[in-house]
């Protein structure tokens, strides 16, 4: 356990210093600050400006009332874009083409508003209660993660397999393997490296938070966001288990890194197939396709929690898909450590899976 | 002592190791030697447990060895092993840790060794920056950081100026002067020869010769006798073989009896040289695998 640990700490320490790191950490950060500003940019002006002939209604939310001593200038105003639109004489409206929708409500319900009022009636305004959500902020989470999951996956299960390369490569393992364990070496390595994808993840996961709290995106995320959150990561913590001991296996097959790429196909199409279920996932959530791979392993590892972002899932279904894919990280541990053991000592040319796998190899001697 | 018992290795229809036995006592230096493809690689490695033997055994104080004991032992594989971007210090205390050493611990041993090596000043530097002479000194230091029981080492000479030679080689005579079972293999047989205690030379997967220096290059020794005015034939009754160098008559013998030889000789001529010629290591390796 010790070595175990020991290994693990030479990787945070090693890989926490590299600029690829912190290049990786500051696109994944970008990424989601810059998603939560875009809803922003296409959205309609906070304020409207009005300009007013005659008297100035009661103040109106979001209506800033310039006055213009005539209609002839109010006109020139909304003309030249100085006021969105004027309001002569509290009987007609000017815009510059077609009247903004938005402003257009705001400017009916208040002119009716003053009238009753003076009528001597008081109306109550209708109390608005948020029940949490829109689709679309749901939708957006969803297919964000999507997105960070994947990329932060495919970059943690990338390092394990270089690092295993590398050990074997200059058979710098030979003599590690005469100091630790390979279950410690293998499991201080994901572990390390695990440690740092999680680091990732937080810091994605506070960039997030943190933008949309600047941008008042905030008010608008779905009430259980912290249920998403802790799943997001308790998700990530799976897949990548599942994804990196399939990396290393794959990964002590080869001796060069040149070769990696290759070998490690199989391992990136399944990557790119659980990215692309899980980004279906995120823009249909209900659906059929949806519904069964957020059950089955590995593809669940990312479509539940998106699925869980962007819909409402029964909680025995999540329970469901959690336990089959810690069933399914179970087995690919002891079948990755396995195969390791067995091919990261027989260097030069690639070993085959079905060599590594069968009984009496060249291992390690016991 | 550390013992190798009848070590077999095949690699599909290429045997690697046809029974190789030797034993190595504690504080002997063991130069291991042998053409390319012998079996030295593959023995050392089946010794350090990252291959397995067919059959044959390894034992150390009389028992079979196991992971726990090899931990204790210090390792220098054949292709050197190093992570390129780790600073030279942190990684012999790394390893040092790994085998079960304290931070504290390893981080003197670390420093004395890094001092002894001629690296202290490079201890911050990664050992990429390092000349490969100079990594291959932290690779000796990765392999002793922990005060081994027993060293193995696979060529830890070659590529070495003879500064780092003679360095290389203080350090591991002490070590084996504290009681410490060495092997090395190497191609250079004078350094072997001027090291070593005993060597044990292999072809083909077998030991063909094992024992002290001394030892063998007197059971290979010849008599060499070099008569002037000898007519030709002078030498058939005894073994061996005489060449003619102008009026001089060379006789060299293998095994036969020196009083013998040399009665023969003073009859038939002049001798102007008898002696026993010790051959070089180099010459009872040649023949050996010849």
């Amino acid at each position: 356990m010790n070595g175990l640990l020991l290994v693990a700490r030479r990787e945070i320490r090693t890989r926490i210093r590299t600029k690829g790191f912190l290049i990786s950490l500051a696109i994944s950060a970008s990424l989601v600050v810059a998603a939560a500003f875009v809803p922003k940019l296409f959205s309609g002006p906070d304020t409207y400006t009005v300009g007013v002939v005659g008297a100035v209604p009661a103040a109106v939310g979001q209506v800033k009332f310039t006055k213009y001593p005539d209609e002839a200038a109010a006109r020139k105003g909304v003309t030249e874009g100085d006021a969105d639109a004027a309001l002569i004489d509290d009987q007609k409206v000017l815009a510059d083409g077609e009247l903004d929708r938005g402003l257009g409500l705001i400017l009916e319900s208040a002119h009716r508003e003053a009238r009753i009022k003076a009528a001597g009636l008081e109306i109550t305004p209708l109390r608005v209660e948020s029940m949490g959500t829109g689709k679309g902020v749901r939708t957006g989470i969803a297919t964000l993660l999507v997105l960070v999951l994947f990329f932060l996956l495919i970059y943690s299960a990338m390092y394990v397999a270089m690092g295993v390369v590398e050990e074997k490569g200059n058979r710098i393992v030979e003599i590690l393997l005469t100091s630790v364990r390979p279950w410690e070496l293998l499991g201080g390595k994901i572990v390390g490296l695990g440690a740092l994808g999680l680091i990732n993840l937080g810091v994605v996961i506070g960039a997030g938070l943190g933008a949309s709290a600047a941008t008042g995106l905030a008010a608008d995320l779905p009430p259980d966001m912290a249920g998403i959150v802790i799943g997001a990561v308790l998700w990530f913590v799976l897949g990548y288990a599942f994804f990196s001991a399939l990396a290393a296996a794959f990964g002590s097959l080869v001796s060069r890194q040149e070769e990696l790429n290759t070998v490690l196909t199989p391992m990136t199409m399944l990557m790119t197939l659980t990215y692309l279920v899980a980004y279906l996932a995120a823009v249909q959530p209900t659906g059929t396709v949806a519904h069964i791979l957020s059950l089955v392993p590995p593809f669940s590892s990312m479509v539940m929690p998106v699925r869980t972002a962007a819909a409402e899932v029964p909680v025995g279904e999540v329970a469901l898909s959690a336990a089959l894919m810690v069933v399914a990280v179970v087995v690919m541990l002891l079948a990755g450590a396995r195969i390791y053991e067995r091919a990261v000592l027989r260097t030069g040319a690639r070993v085959k899976l079905t060599e590594a796998l069968r009984q009496g190899g060249q291992g390690l001697r016991r | 002592m550390l013992e190798i018992q009848e070590l077999r290795k095949r690699y599909g229809d290429t045997t690697a190791l046809d029974g190789v036995s030797f034993a190595v006592r504690p504080g002997e230096m063991f130069g291991f030697v042998g053409a390319n493809g012998a079996g030295k690689t593959t023995t050392m490695r089946i010794i350090m447990g990252v291959l397995q033997a067919d059959s044959g055994e390894v034992r150390h104080s009389g028992r079979a060895l196991t992971y726990e004991d090899r931990r204790r032992f210090g390792y220098m594989p054949e292709e050197r092993g190093l992570y390129q971007k780790m600073k030279v210090a942190d990684q012999v205390e790394y390893f040092g840790r790994l085998r079960g050493l304290g931070q504290a611990a390893a981080r003197q041993a670390t420093g004395e060794l890094l001092e002894r090596l001629g690296l202290a000043g490079r201890r911050d530097d990664a050992v990429e920056a390092l000349s490969l002479g100079n990594q291959q000194r932290v690779q000796l230091a990765v392999a002793l950081v922990h005060a081994p029981a027993v060293l193995v080492l696979d060529e830890p000479f070659s590529g070495l100026d003879p500064l780092a030679v003679d360095a290389l080689a203080g350090v591991l005579k002490d070590r084996a002067a504290s009681g410490v079972p060495v092997i090395f293999s190497s191609h250079q047989l004078d350094l072997v020869e001027r090291l070593c205690d005993s060597v044990g030379i292999i072809s083909h997967g077998w030991m063909v010769a094992s024992g002290a220096v001394a030892a063998l290059r007197e059971r290979e020794g010849r008599i060499k006798v070099i008569v002037r005015g000898a007519s030709p034939g002078w030498a058939d009754g005894l073994p061996g073989r005489v060449t003619a160098e102008g009026d001089r008559q060379v006789l060299i013998s293998e095994g036969g009896d020196d009083q013998e030889i040399l009665r023969t000789a003073v009859q038939a001529g002049t001798v102007e040289h008898f002696g026993w010629q010790r051959p070089t290591l180099a010459e009872i390796f040649r023949e050996a695998v010849a």
